[in-house]
């Protein structure tokens, strides 16, 4: 039995509460994920992904609920505490990559490092380490807008990487990539995952690349309707799909 | 996070705007520069005044009687004159403190002939140590001396300029007759000494040009040849030179205290006794009041400048609020994002502070030296202006930094 990196029992998120517009998002979401996991979240838009990927995230705090992250119970942790978290437990990558335009690739690698009080040195030859992972060491030096949308997200996964986190979130990597850039990042995170055996929840409305992950989790209107493995994956079986 | 870091941040961040980082700084830049300028344009004026006063005599005290109410007719008694026994007590009781006294009085202006030349002159009769007291710069023979004074001897000292126009510059006036008209007189005194006259360069001290040469006769001379005086024996005014180590302002005072303890209270008179140090801080008090005024100016500036740089702070925390939000899903805590923002503030305010200063500075040397009194910028000023920008950027920088650090990441995040 694999070790529990996540576990929610009950979560429930409310907009607006204690007013007449009252707004219930998620409605008691149980979820565990295992360490070494490769997960999808799916759920048409409005069906609180996003919501349950900002709590997963430290980000936001449910309702009610207890959520655990790596067996810490994330009830009373305030904001200085949330925002340690983010840094050392979870690694984000964003659909619109979300570097800081004016710095290299290298320096938005470093910056989760930087956060985590990591010296200079050590940054850099890590953050270095990281570019070369996701082959993105000759164009260390160069700016965000220097960069194509693939090469962006490549920059992003890296950074997610940096500080060695429990779990990736991935909230809609390729959706503002064409599908063989698209498909690129998806090989990157199947190769952390195989090799490095890392924790990723990706969070995507694309079926077909939710079929690729060991496990799908599918949301409406703020429930889990369906949990289920996927019989397509494989260990390696996405080599044979490209 | 440590400090270097988040000046590297703000640097960073300042490169990426470099024109509005300049402008902003004007603010401060335009209120830094005014106060250098003006505490060096200040410690130059006070510096020359300081020196001037030096030049001609900062130590002296200058006594005199003056009548009790200036309204009504006030006559000066025979019994109110300080006579010199009263003096000479009054030396030896405060020995220490007195390195000499003089007597002058002023005999009026008058015209110097000899031979084909004529020459207007004022003339003054002085006792011995006036040449001391009053910084007398004697180039050729002597000053007048104590026979002179017991003999109510006719001898003159005159100055360089009339020496060259009765002999030339190289020639021997010592011993030469001149003869001296004035309004009640027609004397003839013999030259006994030449002297060079003081030049004072310094604008404050401007008391308008007098092309009048002045000559010195013993005042014993000067009393006998007028009639209203010929028969006393006090004085009506002195001025004590105090040494070097004496608080002259209070010495003037004991001086007051002292003199006035001898007077008839019956008298319309009374003892002033007032130091050149205290006129002179007097005049420093008040370039230091006007320096006041402009810096209060300049601080205005400083406030509008601080405001220049709240603004664009904030403009630039609504601009990066999408960064702000990446860096908090970093991990970057509150803290951080506020000291990133504070210390943008600060190197802006400080950048400007330093350019100010110098900029100041520039302003202030030219200004002091066009002047005609040169000086550095002052030191303490500098340190405190600098510090000073630096407290406006924290100040102002506070609040757009603090409303950055509470931007709630997801917010922040989907902000476009």
């Amino acid at each position: 039995m694999r070790k529990k990196i996540i576990e929610m029992r009950g979560i429930v998120k409310t907009y607006y509460q204690g007013t007449p517009n009252e707004l219930e998002i998620l409605h008691g979401i149980d979820l565990d994920v295992y360490e070494g996991e490769f997960l999808s979240i799916v759920g048409a838009s409005g069906s609180g992904k996003s919501t349950l990927m900002n709590i997963l995230g430290a980000l936001d705090r449910p309702t009610k609920g207890h959520y655990y992250l790596d067996h810490l119970p994330m009830e009373n942790v305030k904001d200085d505490g949330l925002s340690q978290i983010r840094n050392k437990k979870i690694g984000f990558v964003f659909q619109t990559f979300n570097l800081i335009p004016r710095s290299t690739a290298l320096k938005n690698v470093a910056l989760p490092m930087l956060y985590g009080g990591v010296p200079r040195s050590e940054r850099s030859r890590r953050a270095a380490d990281l570019l070369q992972l996701v082959e993105m060491s000759g164009r260390s030096h160069h700016r965000p807008n220097e960069l194509s949308g693939g090469q962006k997200q490549r920059v992003a996964i890296a950074r997610a990487m940096a500080n060695d986190p429990a779990i990736i979130l991935a909230d809609e990597p390729t959706g503002a990539l064409d599908s063989h850039t698209g498909r690129l990042v998806m090989d990157i995170f199947h190769r952390l995952h195989q090799e490095q055996g890392k924790t990723i929840i990706l969070i995507t409305h694309n079926a077909e690349l939710a079929e690729e992950t060991e496990r799908t989790i599918r949301l409406r209107d703020g429930s889990i309707v369906d949990n289920r493995k996927n019989n397509q994956y494989q260990l390696g079986g996405y080599y044979e799909s490209v | 996070m440590n400090l270097f870091e988040n000046i590297r941040l703000a640097l960073e961040g300042l490169r990426a705007n470099k024109m509005r980082a300049l402008l902003t700084m004007l603010g401060i830049i335009i209120g830094i520069a005014s106060v250098m300028a003006i505490s060096t344009l200040g410690s130059a004026m006070t510096g020359s005044v300081t020196k001037t006063m030096d030049k001609i005599g900062g130590k002296n005290i200058m006594v005199s009687l003056s009548p009790k109410n200036y309204d009504t007719q006030s006559t000066l008694q025979e019994d109110d004159l300080i006579t010199q026994e009263e003096l000479d007590a009054f030396r030896n009781t405060y020995a220490d403190q007195i390195k000499a006294i003089s007597f002058s009085t002023g005999m009026g202006s008058g015209r110097l002939n000899s031979g084909f030349i004529h020459k207007d002159v004022s003339i003054t009769g002085a006792s011995p140590d006036y040449g001391l007291v009053n910084n007398v710069n004697l180039v050729q023979g002597r000053f007048i001396s104590n026979r002179d004074m017991d003999g109510n001897r006719n001898v003159i000292i005159i100055d360089t300029t009339l020496r060259n126009n009765l002999v030339g510059v190289d020639g021997d006036v010592i011993g030469k007759e001149v003869q001296v008209d004035t309004k009640s007189t027609n004397e003839t005194y013999t030259v006994i000494g030449v002297y060079e006259k003081m030049v004072i360069d310094n604008p404050l001290f401007y008391m308008g040009d007098d092309t009048r040469v002045e000559c010195f006769i013993p005042i014993t001379t000067a009393k006998s040849l007028n009639p209203d005086t010929a028969n006393t024996v006090g004085y009506e005014s002195f001025t004590i030179m105090a040494t070097s180590n004496t608080d002259s302002a209070a010495f003037a005072q004991t001086t007051k205290d002292y003199f006035i303890k001898g007077m008839s209270p019956l008298s319309d008179y009374t003892i002033e006794a007032q130091s050149l140090e205290a006129i002179a801080s007097e005049a420093t008090g008040m370039l230091g009041t006007l320096s006041l005024g402009i810096s209060v100016i300049a601080g205005i500036s400083l406030l509008v400048g601080g405001i220049g740089v709240m603004n664009i702070m904030l403009v630039s925390v609504t601009e990066r609020t999408k960064e702000i939000g990446i860096r908090k899903a970093l991990g970057a805590r509150n803290s951080a994002i506020r000291s990133q923002f504070i210390i943008e503030a600060m190197i802006i305010c400080l950048i400007g502070g330093i350019i100010g200063v110098g900029l100041g500075s520039v302003l202030g040397i030219t200004g002091s030296t066009l002047m005609k009194f040169p000086s550095t910028p002052p030191i303490g000023p500098m340190i405190i202006a600098l510090c000073f920008s630096m407290a406006i950027g924290v100040f102002f920088g506070f609040y757009p930094a603090n409303k950055a650090a509470k931007l709630d990441p997801i917010d922040a995040l989907r902000y476009e």
